[in-house]
């Protein structure tokens, strides 16, 4: 038996040494744990691990198929999102045991820590001893067997799965019930602490989803929307679309959802204009080999960066809210262009993996999805804090399009209103996202960036935060970003405008010194190679399309996401209507849009005296509005606005 | 997609003569791809959302605006616009050729335009009246010339009339269409059995009009070349066996008969034949294989459906005439390489292929020509065709134009149209002595109808009319296919995606979609198209926010919890929303109701009882009756204090003796209407010992629902705050807002601006089926019961609640109340003025 002292070395040195030897021993012993973070992250080796005292939080978090024998305690998080193994904790868990589990076996000797099992979607996770407030808060699958007390509220918003009670239950939680138990789920309870050698012998109540919450009641009428401009600009005050809410809302009592991003005019970047004058007949034909253009985001603290061959990626959308074939097309022209794609909430699928040769792995508050396995097939990892369109919100995917085939990659139930946490089980301040971060680090051995997706809303206080927290790139999202569902009130009136957020950044950066700690990738109702060239010029070390994309592949900006049943095939995961969408022939035409944005990037950057993206600046840029003025504090030049007014209706 | 509609002239966009009917520059629409495909450039989106909306006038308008000839389009048009429709790629385009048939059947026949009358001294000769000439025709007629019609046939028409069979397209509809033309156009003359060269000369013309127009069609069919062909009577063109048809002849015809060639005159041949009596079997042979064949597809599969049998790569290579009968001789064929010119597949001769079809009759449909012995005599034809200028649609004549089939080759009916519309133009320019013309463009316009709201329009799948085939009587032409019912018109129109129309999205608009879309559709390699959309896209929009904007509360945001806050699960966890008012009364969340004290009976029992079960509380004159909470409003009228309101709200005109409680615990309040009150009427209040005030943002404007006379004045809310503050009696005076809230987001703000609670009055009006009507009236016409109203008025005001309380819980507050200015930020400089909420980005 090998032994790791955790006295001489640290834990990311014992993580490596544990995989190494885990390769042909069949039993390692860490020594010295002193309650440390991370031991064992991301092992998945089958092999088994005795922890000869206590660990920190994390323990045993992102494996698959190892055992962890824990002699005294652990902190918190433990087993999070493990695949399948088996993890014993001699004594007491801290909060959120069994986090995110996919799989495995937990037994926990002692007593577990509040929201234990939040968001699990399958495995065992026992406590022995008394569970603390709202355990099996949103869980999805599996079950969760308590010897002793439950705690308050459990089962809190739970969606599936199965709790059961052999002690008190002190208080159930919001949408759970109690039913009754079957003689075969006892003889799987029976079964389970046999073989786990834990001897009891009382009687179990059960707990499980009273179905309540899944479902949204009542219909919201199929509504095609009225064109922006008989609701924004000089609209009445009582316009129709004023009247149609509340009419729909009357009828329906709650609030509306829809797709897309805001709906009406704000402050945006391309109420900038370019100091010196563009000639586009003067643009050399060749431009784009004229001007450098390579970007690297990630690797400013060592990871391997991606690579792109312009300062462009694709936003973060999720298979779910897209269908498969348009995920494909999307990954495929990324791969044309030489940028980044990224999966969104919806988990990686390997025909994105095969399709987009750099691929962002996004990890969101419900965990759907995510996995050790794909962590590593990823060539960047990112945490979503929150989304432009409704910052503050989770995910939200109408029923119609939790089909069997998504629920399962995302390991949740089919066919119910998916509403996804807006929140992390394990990140309820900045000092929690630090430890979050590093233990996505130690799972894949510090090779890929980490990043954070945050919706602009106080911009300038959260990326100092994120600064903080050691991520290497910032997805910043303006309020102008779109998404598949949402509240249409939060998408409209929740977030700072695109323009607005990139400023406060790097005001927030200058501030403190942090310009070159942290680079920033900005989305949000960007749409060509001048919005994107702008972005440059204002500080965004690159830009990312996410609706534009879309629009490339066929998408006729309808805003019916939610519905499911998507005309052009793209948002919707009905196979009937998902067979109109050429995934072939849209990712050539997306990839072209890429290239469209390239040629625009390289001839602007040329026709502002530049040969490489990076010696764009605010020096290129003037206002041509009192707003944009202000909010970027460039020079009001309203002049060129004038001048452009009388033909400014035709690209209108 | 169609990938043709993306070229370098949707980029640049085009500038039209000033007497155009074209939308293009006119913002907020893009011609969809039907319309741009379409030759006369049909607006295609309005005229299909016009039958979904049932408006069959309107429909026929928008149809008939660019083409004098609808009824004939709705049945054998070619329609390009079909393979152009964007649905095509989905699940198939829209059916626009049968849709338009419903609506010309509908209204069609007795249909009678406003006729034109002639204002011009100048007149113009059209030879011939096929769809180019009378197309022209009948532009030049609207424009005020009079037009003489030369046509060398017993009617008008031309291949419409002579080359397509009557169950495709009925006598009866053609003469409608006719009927329709001369009725519009009192300035055509039309001149039958008048042939060019017999009867008038071109020299003749000349003299006696301002301008010539030849449209001579190409009416001769084109022999095959081979061996055995010439002077044989078993073996006829497909044109003229068509005009034989035509003319009402039904010869009878061998048994099998053999129709050579692949495109439409063949498909009208064929079929033609295979209903005439005698014949039983039709072979079509073509030289290349079932994907090239250029017919249009209907017309093919009506052939396969009626068994006309089609032989694909096959060549006919001579005819033998074996006395009773004939034998095509013939080889096959394989498919070569691209033809250099027109980059279609060459068919290459398989060796040792030669093999006989037996048969009765060839029928040859291998192309048309033009022949006038007359203009090849002046020096006017170029082989088979009149010499024209496609830039100005002139021939080698300056006085003389040509256009259709006569100038340019065979085409569609919609092509030879196009063709008219565009010599009339060029024709117009040279009778107004323009030297230099404006290059034509086909003009594009939208009626911007609304987007229909069928909710099953991404589902249905394409309808086809029903088809009949032959018929019992063959030989009688009965049509072939019959129109759609209303419904299934409507379900077809449903499917329309609309691509003309603005989207309901200011950062991708129609103007930015369609240029992401002319993006995507952008080789690499074409610079030209690279530097014109740069060119487009770098003229800025108009600023939206212009000067003198007022402050709205459309213009302030909520910063979200993120990072540096704690996020609070909007879906999931409690928000409080209970709501003390002045220390003495306890409601369940801020919202409120009020102003219809004055509405009908009925509307104010619904809305007072919505709610009471939404536990709202009334606000006004009228007592809302058991169950609901009051606060009874003494209007400047006055009115009696009642002991069964929970609180009284005093006028701020009420003398300060008069306010006070008739009983205990009563909440007590006064109503400030104008900003200019505010200094006098708060310290009033605090002094008097009152709860609240009520702050009516809409003003005193007298007359019902003021709300609807302006936006609610928000500076009467920053005044009154900035008041309290200055006086450090924020925390003793409740502030209740009225006038302009509209959703629970407008209370949200309100709240985070310092209101203790809100009053819907428009809004629950319009729950109820309230109607605004022109200065500002309300109507309520609605017939539903009063449960259906009051759930309505619950329905909305949960509603509102659970909005108002996500705005909160988006911002990291589990508490409604907790909202604050900080909150906020404002997006234009107006209303950051006006409220004092920092411009977003703003170091504030």
């Amino acid at each position: 038996m090998q032994q790791i002292d955790l006295s001489r070395i640290s834990v990311t040195e014992g993580n490596r040494l544990l995989r190494s030897l885990a390769e042909h021993e069949e039993v390692i012993e860490i020594i010295n744990p002193d309650a440390r973070h991370h031991i064992g992250v991301g092992l998945t080796t089958p092999v088994t691990v005795k922890i000869r005292g206590s660990a920190g939080y994390f323990c045993a978090g992102l494996s698959d198929g190892a055992r962890f024998e824990v002699d005294s305690n652990v902190g918190w998080g433990l087993g999070d999102n493990i695949y399948a193994g088996t993890v014993v904790v001699g004594g007491n868990a801290g909060a959120i045991a069994g986090v995110a589990i996919r799989g495995a076996e937990i037994i926990v000797k002692g007593n577990i820590g509040s929201r234990s099992g939040q968001v699990m979607k399958a495995g065992t996770l026992l406590c022995c001893g008394n569970a603390n407030f709202m355990a099996g808060y949103m869980m999805y699958g599996g079950r969760i067997i308590i010897l002793g007390e439950s705690g308050e509220r459990v089962g809190e918003d739970m969606t599936g799965g199965d709790i059961y009670v052999a002690g008190k239950i002190n208080s159930l939680g919001s949408d759970a019930q109690m039913t009754d138990l079957p003689a075969a789920e006892l003889d799987g309870i029976r079964e389970f602490l046999d073989r786990h050698e834990i001897a009891f012998s009382g009687s179990f109540r059960k707990i499980v989803n009273a179905g309540k919450k899944l479902r949204y009641g009542g219909v919201e009428p199929q509504v095609r929307p009225l064109p922006f401009f008989t609701f924004s600009d000089h609209a009445d005050y009582w316009n129709p679309k004023v009247q149609e809410d509340i009419q729909i809302k009357a009828l329906i009592g709650r609030y509306r959802i829809r797709g897309y991003g805001t709906a009406r005019a704000l402050p945006h970047i391309s109420d900038l204009a370019f100091r010196r004058k563009i000639r586009p007949e003067a643009i050399e034909a060749d431009v784009v080999g004229k001007v450098r253009m390579q970007t690297e985001i990630g690797g400013i603290n060592g990871a391997s960066p991606l690579k792109l061959t312009m300062p462009v990626m694709v936003a973060p959308m999720s298979y779910g809210a897209l269908s498969a074939s348009t995920k494909r097309a999307i990954g495929m022209a990324s791969t044309l262009s030489g940028i980044a794609e990224n999966t969104g909430e919806g988990g990686m699928s390997d025909a994105q993996r095969g399709a987009a040769t750099q691929l962002i792995f996004q990890c969101l508050g419900g965990r759907l999805g995510w996995n050790i396995h794909d962590m590593k097939r990823a060539n960047g990892l990112e945490i979503y804090i929150s989304q432009g369109a409704k910052p503050g919100l989770g995910g939200q995917l109408m029923a119609k399009k939790v089909t069997p085939e998504l629920a399962r990659i995302r390991g949740i139930p089919a066919g119910i209103d998916l509403r996804s946490p807006s929140r992390h089980p394990d990140i309820l301040g900045a000092d929690d996202l630090v430890i979050k971060v590093q233990e996505f680090r130690e799972a894949t051995d510090y090779r890929l960036p980490v990043s954070v997706k945050l919706g602009a809303g106080r911009v300038r206080d959260d990326v100092k935060i994120a600064v903080k927290d050691g991520f290497d790139f910032i997805e910043l999202d303006g309020m102008q970003g779109s998404t598949g569902a949402g509240s249409s009130e939060v998408i409209e009136y929740v977030g700072i405008p695109t323009l607005a957020a990139i400023c406060e950044a790097i005001d927030a950066l200058n501030e403190i010194g942090a310009r070159d700690k942290v680079q920033l990738v900005l989305m949000g109702g960007l749409r060509d190679g001048i919005d994107a060239v702008k972005s440059l010029c204002l500080g965004a070390d690159a830009v990312a399309f996410g609706t534009s994309a879309i629009i490339a592949g066929g998408c006729i900006a309808c805003m019916q996401c939610h519905v499911g049943q998507c005309v052009t095939g793209i948002a919707t995961q009905d196979p009937a209507h998902e067979a109109r969408y050429k995934a072939e022939t849209e990712a050539r035409n997306i990839h072209r849009f890429f290239e469209s944005v390239r040629w625009q990037i390289a001839a602007i950057t040329r026709a502002l005296g530049h040969d490489d993206v990076r010696q764009l600046g605010r020096t290129d840029l003037v206002a041509l509005t009192p707003e944009a003025a202000a909010i970027t504090g460039l020079p009001y030049e309203p002049e060129q606005q004038d001048a452009a007014d009388a033909i400014a209706i035709r690209a209108n | 997609m169609s990938e043709n509609v993306y070229t370098l002239d949707r980029i640049l966009g085009s500038e039209a003569p000033p007497e155009y009917h074209d939308d293009v520059n006119a913002g907020h629409y893009l011609p969809a791809p039907c319309q741009v495909a379409c030759p006369v450039g049909t607006d295609a989106p309005s005229y299909l959302a016009y039958i979904w909306e049932e408006k069959w006038p309107e429909a026929f308008e928008a149809i008939t605006a660019t083409n004098p000839f609808s009824s004939i389009c709705g049945r054998v048009c070619d329609a390009p616009c079909e393979p152009a429709c964007r649905r095509a790629q989905s699940d198939g385009p829209v059916a626009i050729r049968n849709l338009k048939r419903i609506v010309m059947d509908r209204l069609g026949a007795d249909f009678r335009p406003a006729p034109h009358p002639v204002t011009r001294k100048e007149t113009v000769g059209v030879v011939g009246a096929g769809p180019a000439g009378l197309t022209a025709a009948h532009d030049l007629a609207v424009a005020g010339f009079e037009v003489h019609v030369y046509e060398a046939t017993d009617r008008p028409g031309g291949m419409m009339a002579w080359g397509i069979p009557a169950f495709r397209l009925p006598q009866r509809v053609m003469q409608q269409d006719m009927d329709r033309l001369f009725q519009k156009c009192p300035g055509i003359r039309l001149h039958l059995n008048c042939s060019l060269g017999a009867d008038v000369t071109l020299a003749g013309l000349k003299d006696r009009h301002d301008a010539v127009l030849l449209t001579l069609g190409a009416f001769h069919g084109k022999p095959m070349g081979i061996p055995g062909e010439a002077g044989n009577a078993r073996v006829v063109d497909g044109v003229s066996f068509l005009r034989r048809i035509n003319s009402g002849e039904r010869p009878t015809l061998p048994g099998t008969v053999v129709v050579i060639g692949g495109g439409d005159v063949a498909m009208d041949a064929c079929r033609s034949a295979l209903r005439m009596p005698g014949c039983s079997t039709v072979k079509v042979i073509y030289r290349r294989g079932p994907d090239e064949i250029p017919a249009r597809k209907d017309e093919l599969h009506g052939a396969i459906a009626e068994k006309v049998e089609f032989v694909y790569q096959t060549q006919q290579e001579a005819i033998e005439d074996t006395g009773n009968g004939l034998v095509l001789h013939c080889v096959s064929t394989r498919m070569g390489d691209p033809d250099p010119k027109d980059g279609r597949r060459r068919p290459e001769v398989v060796p040792g292929s030669r093999h006989g079809i037996d048969c009765g009759m060839v029928i040859a449909a291998v192309g048309q020509e033009t022949v006038s012995e007359h203009l090849g005599g002046i020096g006017l034809m170029d082989r088979d065709r009149v010499a024209t200028d496609w830039e100005t649609m002139r021939t080698r004549d300056p006085k003389v134009f040509a256009a259709g089939d006569g100038a340019f080759g065979g085409s569609t009916i919609v092509m030879a149209m196009s063709h008219g519309q565009r010599a009339a133009y060029y024709v117009r320019q040279f009778l107004d002595g323009i030297r230099d013309p404006l290059p034509y463009h086909t003009p594009h316009r939208t009626r911007r109808v609304k987007i229909c709201s069928d909710i099953m329009w991404e589902r249905y799948p394409r309808h086809e009319q029903a088809f009949h085939g032959l018929g019992e009587n063959p030989a009688a032409f009965p049509e072939i296919e019959s129109p759609y019912d209303v419904a299934t018109a409507r379900a077809e129109a449903a499917r329309c995606y609309r691509c003309d129309a603005e989207t309901g999205s200011e950062d991708y608009s129609v103007g930015h979609r369609e240029d992401i879309f002319s993006m995507a559709r952008t080789s690499p390699l074409d610079v030209a198209k690279k530097r014109a959309m740069l060119e487009r896209r770098l003229v800025p929009r108009p600023n939206p926010f212009e000067e003198g904007r007022p402050a709205t509360l459309d213009d302030l945001v909520f910063l979200p919890a993120n990072l540096s806050r704690l996020v609070i699960d909007p879906y999931r966890e409690a928000c409080r929303a209970d709501t003390d008012l002045g220390g003495r009364m306890d409601v369940p969340n801020p919202l409120f109701v009020g102003g219809f004290d004055r509405a009908p009976e009925q509307i104010f029992r619904a809305v007072a009882a919505g709610a009471g079960s939404a536990g709202a509380i009334y606000v006004g004159v009228r007592a809302p009756g058991v169950g609901v909470g009051w606060l009874q409003l003494l209007n400047d009228a006055g009115g009696t204090p009642s002991a069964e309101a929970s609180g009284i709200i005093f006028d701020a005109g009420t003398g300060a003796n008069a306010c006070a409680r008739v009983r205990d615990g009563q909440v007590l309040g006064v109503r400030i209407c104008r900003a200019a009150d505010v200094g006098s009427i708060v310290p009033l209040a605090l002094e008097i010992g009152c709860d609240m005030v009520l702050l009516d943002g809409a003003g005193n404007q007298g007359g019902d629902w003021p709300e609807l006379k302006a936006p609610p004045q928000l500076t009467l809310l920053c005044e009154t705050i900035a008041l309290l503050r200055r006086m450090k009696r924020e925390e003793h005076i409740d502030i209740v807002w009225s006038g302009g809230v509209r959703s629970g987001t407008d209370a949200a703000k309100l709240i985070a601006m310092g209101a203790k609670a809100v009053i819907y009055g428009v809004a629950v009006a319009i729950a109820v089926g309230g109607e605004i009507g022109a200065g500002g009236t309300m109507r309520f016409t609605s017939q539903r019961s009063h449960e259906e109203n009051a759930k309505a008025v619950e329905n909305l005001l949960r509603a509102h609640l659970g909005e108002a309380t996500m705005m909160a819980r988006c911002t990291g507050k589990t508490r409604l109340h907790n909202l604050e200015p900080e909150d906020l930020r404002s997006i234009t400089l107006a209303s950051s003025a006006a409220t004092g909420i920092p411009l977003t980005g703003t170091a504030a």
